[in-house]
């Protein structure tokens, strides 16, 4: 494992190490005697937003940050971007440090925020270009073959033009995200980046995400609710709560670890319903009595031991296999049901 | 009757969630008249009187003015915000009169501004200023009388001015254009006494001198009989008038809300 | 320096065209500040019609004054309004925005965010103002002169940039400034409209120590007419504006980058 570790530093675009950051909340007090108590003895409390977190990220991956809110991944991501001052450990991101060398480094990267774009409301998207073209001092070579191979491949040409407040939220969201690419970054930084958009603009937007990524070997980074994202996009998942890294791993990983796991859903004739398996979990479903969930994992019993038993039954009416979703399985994650422990430098 | 004075009360009550605006629109009040009262201070430079004006009287002028002010205080971007965030259609379907809601929500903001702003203001100038008491009670009430025929007044010209969000992208130039020549030629900024003689005799025309310093003249005592009869009248004119005209372009607004499918 | 005009003439370009997108709004609205703001200095015109002086200044010599203050304030609006409203930056997360681009955190505010119509409302006032009265107040123009009034105008703008580079810098720390603004810019820009003589010491003594105002337009409109009432300070106040602003200006930018390191993005 060691060797394997070294052997991938030298790749590595992103090295994050005991990152440590507290924010100190303002608890307000409520009532007019506590408004008054409030300006002369303020009362805090300490939150450890992210909690001794480390990991590190190879040039051209794609990967996924998951976590409920508040568990810590936006401040991760903007102690990464430069945005935040980090209280302690080590970040190092395409040989920068970016809270040190903010100006130097964040020339380096591109950032997309889902809910907050930064191109403006009352301007065409090709006007706002212009001003980050300025900003960002790109050289207009580089500038011409950026915006036609953007506006072609986010397929933007029908509304360049037009004023963005007259733009669906796909085609927003488009625009702001070639306008986070023309200075041809090394990383990109996706947070949330389809929420709120139609189901074709979903898919739009990552299979241009994808496509880029295989070309330009861009190492990209997201944050977001949605698991379709990730399972469209991402190859290897990050997932954090309450300030800890809980997972760091293949998508693929998550789902054979938990992959053993199966649910059967098994509807009876008649009542009562008398069912005798020593390693599976059977509970109910509301509102229909003559439905069962059977849950039970493969390495303990095998699909077709419970499927003889419930047959022995003499009273089944119905019965299908679930496989445990991606959503489903994160949530199990996140509320401790699973716990992931494995050996390795991932898992 | 009830209902309405409820929104009032309401907004009285949703003003004074923000504790820290007290001590700030106190300040803001009384920073206000201290302005003018070192520049009238410095403008009679121990002179007793100029125009058989006191400096006494001109400060007690200023007060009021800004106890108007004060009670004048409104929302006036109301109809734009309730036209811009499409909920005016809404607003409509309910059983309330639209114009008299916003009356009423106005006069609980004025209500709110004068008890805690005006008031203390009122207190605190009255250590450090020459101020005239007034001149008797039945000249209170009548002041009183017509500071709310003012206001009826005033409400009306902002809401003329609002309606036109019909038509605009923002009222916000034409509100602060409306307010500019409200609070020159009410003389909120200078009182009419010593404005030029064909000032005056323009001013006399429009509504503005109903909306300030009618309420200012009964307070001091410088109207009798006839005359004040004549100045409610031509408040009263003033309220028929331009409560029309709003109400005109009220309507007008409204079809084409229609028209447009709001 | 070619590199930074080019940037300020972009950002100047898309604000612009943001703003006639509009264009009876933007007409309307710029005439509105003008009005706004004239309509105090149409009531002293009108009262000093009665009484002719206040504290021996004429109605051209106040109008002298006013121009230093809306001259500055229409530069101050074009360099500036970002900062003024740089709560507001925080608070909706636009400052997360400028952190992630490869410019200078005040260079970008510094040069992104111009009110360019309330600048030629509060402007052209100024102008308007200084052209009414600069031939009428017996000053004898001469280069060195017209020299001492562009620099009595950066440093005025430069003293309102450092007031709120402060307010800005507080920002780090609590969200909510507009209070403090408020109370110690809008406020006392009430008092300094008019000469500094008129008020009492201890709004004189804040106008001079505490929110510098009066070397914004009283003490450099002193530097120019001379009027008797200046015998109540020491003369050299005339002279110092620049230093006030550059050193002023200096504090509270060494404030600034102390504070950068409070940021706090507002997280989701």
């Amino acid at each position: 494992m060691q060797t394997m570790q070294t052997m991938q530093t030298a790749k590595n675009i992103i090295e994050v190490n005991n990152l440590c950051k507290t924010f100190k909340i303002h608890k307000r007090a409520t009532g007019f005697k506590g408004a008054l108590k409030d300006i002369f003895h303020p009362t805090y409390e300490r939150k450890k937003a992210v909690d001794n977190v480390s990991f590190s990220i190879h040039e051209g991956e794609m990967v996924g940050f998951i976590g409920p809110n508040g568990a810590g991944k936006s401040t991760t991501v903007k102690m990464l971007s430069g945005i935040l001052y980090p209280d302690s450990g080590d970040i190092k991101v395409a040989g920068y440090i970016p809270y040190k060398q903010r100006k130097e480094y964040v020339a380096n990267i591109g950032v997309v925020f889902g809910q907050k774009y930064q191109i403006s409301w009352d301007l065409s998207p090709l006007d706002s270009f212009e001003v980050i073209r300025h900003i960002y001092r790109i050289p207009p070579k580089m500038y011409k073959e950026n915006l036609e191979r953007y506006t072609e491949l986010l397929d933007m040409g029908g509304f360049i033009h037009q004023p963005v407040r007259q733009l669906s939220l796909g085609q927003r969201m488009r625009a702001d995200i070639a306008a986070a690419l023309l200075h041809s970054p090394k990383i990109v930084f996706f947070d949330e980046p389809t929420i709120g958009i139609d189901v074709v603009g979903k898919d739009k937007i990552r299979k241009f995400i994808r496509t880029l990524n295989q070309t330009d070997n861009i190492t990209m980074i997201f944050t977001t609710h949605d698991m379709q994202d990730i399972e469209k996009t991402c190859e290897r998942l990050i997932i954090i709560d309450d300030g800890k890294k809980l997972y760091d791993g293949s998508l693929e990983t998550v789902k054979k670890g938990y992959g053993s796991s199966r649910i059967i859903e098994a509807e009876f004739e008649s009542l009562p319903v008398s069912l005798d398996l020593p390693h599976a979990v059977v509970s109910d479903v509301e509102n229909n009595a003559l439905k069962k969930l059977i849950a039970f994992s493969t390495d303990e019993v095998g699909v077709n031991e419970v499927m003889t038993a419930l047959m022995n039954t003499r009273n089944i009416k119905d019965v299908s296999i679930r496989e445990p979703e991606i959503d489903a399985i994160i949530r199990d994650i996140y509320e401790g049901k699973i716990v992931m422990n494995g050996g390795g430098c991932h898992i | 009757m009830t209902r309405y004075l409820s929104f009032a009360v309401i907004k009285f009550r949703s003003k004074m969630a923000y504790r820290f605006d007290y001590v700030l629109g106190i300040l803001d009040t009384l920073l206000a008249f201290v302005v003018y009262w070192s520049i009238y201070k410095a403008l009679y430079a121990g002179a007793g009187e100029v125009d058989g004006v006191t400096f006494s009287m001109v400060t007690t002028s200023f007060l009021i003015s800004l106890g108007l002010s004060a009670a004048f205080h409104k929302n006036e971007m109301f109809l734009q915000d309730k036209i811009k965030q499409g909920t005016i259609a809404n607003e409509l379907l309910k059983q309330v009169n639209f114009k008299l809601r916003m009356l009423f929500e106005d006069m609980g903001e004025g209500a709110f501004h004068v008890v805690f702003n005006f008031l203390p203001t009122a207190v605190i100038a009255s250590f450090f200023a020459e101020l005239k008491a007034p001149s008797g009670a039945v000249n209170v009430l009548l002041c009183l009388v017509s500071v709310i025929l003012g206001y009826i007044v005033l409400w009306e010209i902002s809401f003329i001015v609002q309606s036109w969000s019909f038509t605009l992208f923002s009222v916000w130039g034409l509100i602060t254009i409306k307010n500019v020549l409200v609070n020159i030629l009410a003389g909120a900024y200078i009182p009419m006494w010593f404005m030029p003689d064909w000032l005056r005799n323009v001013i006399r025309w429009t509504p503005f001198d109903a909306i300030y310093f009618t309420p200012v003249q009964l307070y001091l005592g410088e109207l009798a009989g006839i005359e004040i009869a004549f100045h409610f009248a031509r408040q009263i004119c003033w309220i028929i008038v331009l409560g029309a005209v709003g109400e005109y372009f009220w309507r007008s607004g409204l079809k084409k809300l229609v028209v447009q499918g709001g | 320096m070619r590199d930074i005009l080019s940037l300020f003439f972009a950002y100047a370009k898309s604000g612009l065209k943001s703003r006639f997108q509009y264009k009876l709004d933007a007409i309307v609205t710029t005439f509105a500040v003008f009005l706004r703001e004239a309509g105090g200095i149409i009531a002293m015109y009108l009262a000093l019609l009665k009484f002719d002086t206040i504290n021996d200044w004429n109605i051209d010599e106040l109008l002298f004054l006013f121009s230093l203050i809306f001259i500055t304030y229409g530069i101050f609006i074009v360099f500036f309004m970002a900062l003024r409203d740089f709560s507001d930056w925080i608070k909706h997360g636009d400052f997360d925005r400028v952190m992630l681009r490869p410019r200078g955190l005040l260079t970008q505010l510094v040069l992104c965010g111009a009110d360019w119509l309330a600048a030629l409302g509060h402007g052209t006032l100024g102008i308007v103002l200084f052209v009414i009265s600069a031939s009428r107040v017996g000053i004898q123009w001469n280069p060195a002169m017209a020299v001492y009034y562009i620099i009595a105008v950066i440093s005025g703008v430069l003293i309102q940039g450092a007031i709120f580079l402060f307010f800005s810098s507080i920002s780090f720390y609590v969200v909510e400034t507009g209070s403090l603004k408020e109370i110690f810019y809008w406020n006392m820009r009430k008092f300094a409209i008019y000469p500094l003589s008129i008020y009492n010491r201890v709004i004189q003594s804040v106008l001079i120590f505490v929110v510098p105002f009066a070397f914004v337009n009283y003490f450099p409109a002193q530097f120019f007419l001379r009027k008797a009432d200046m015998a109540a300070y020491p003369e050299w106040l005339m002279y110092i504006s620049p230093v006030v602003g550059v050193m002023l200006y200096l504090l509270a930018y060494s404030f600034w980058r102390f504070s950068l390191r409070f940021y706090k993005s507002t997280g989701n």
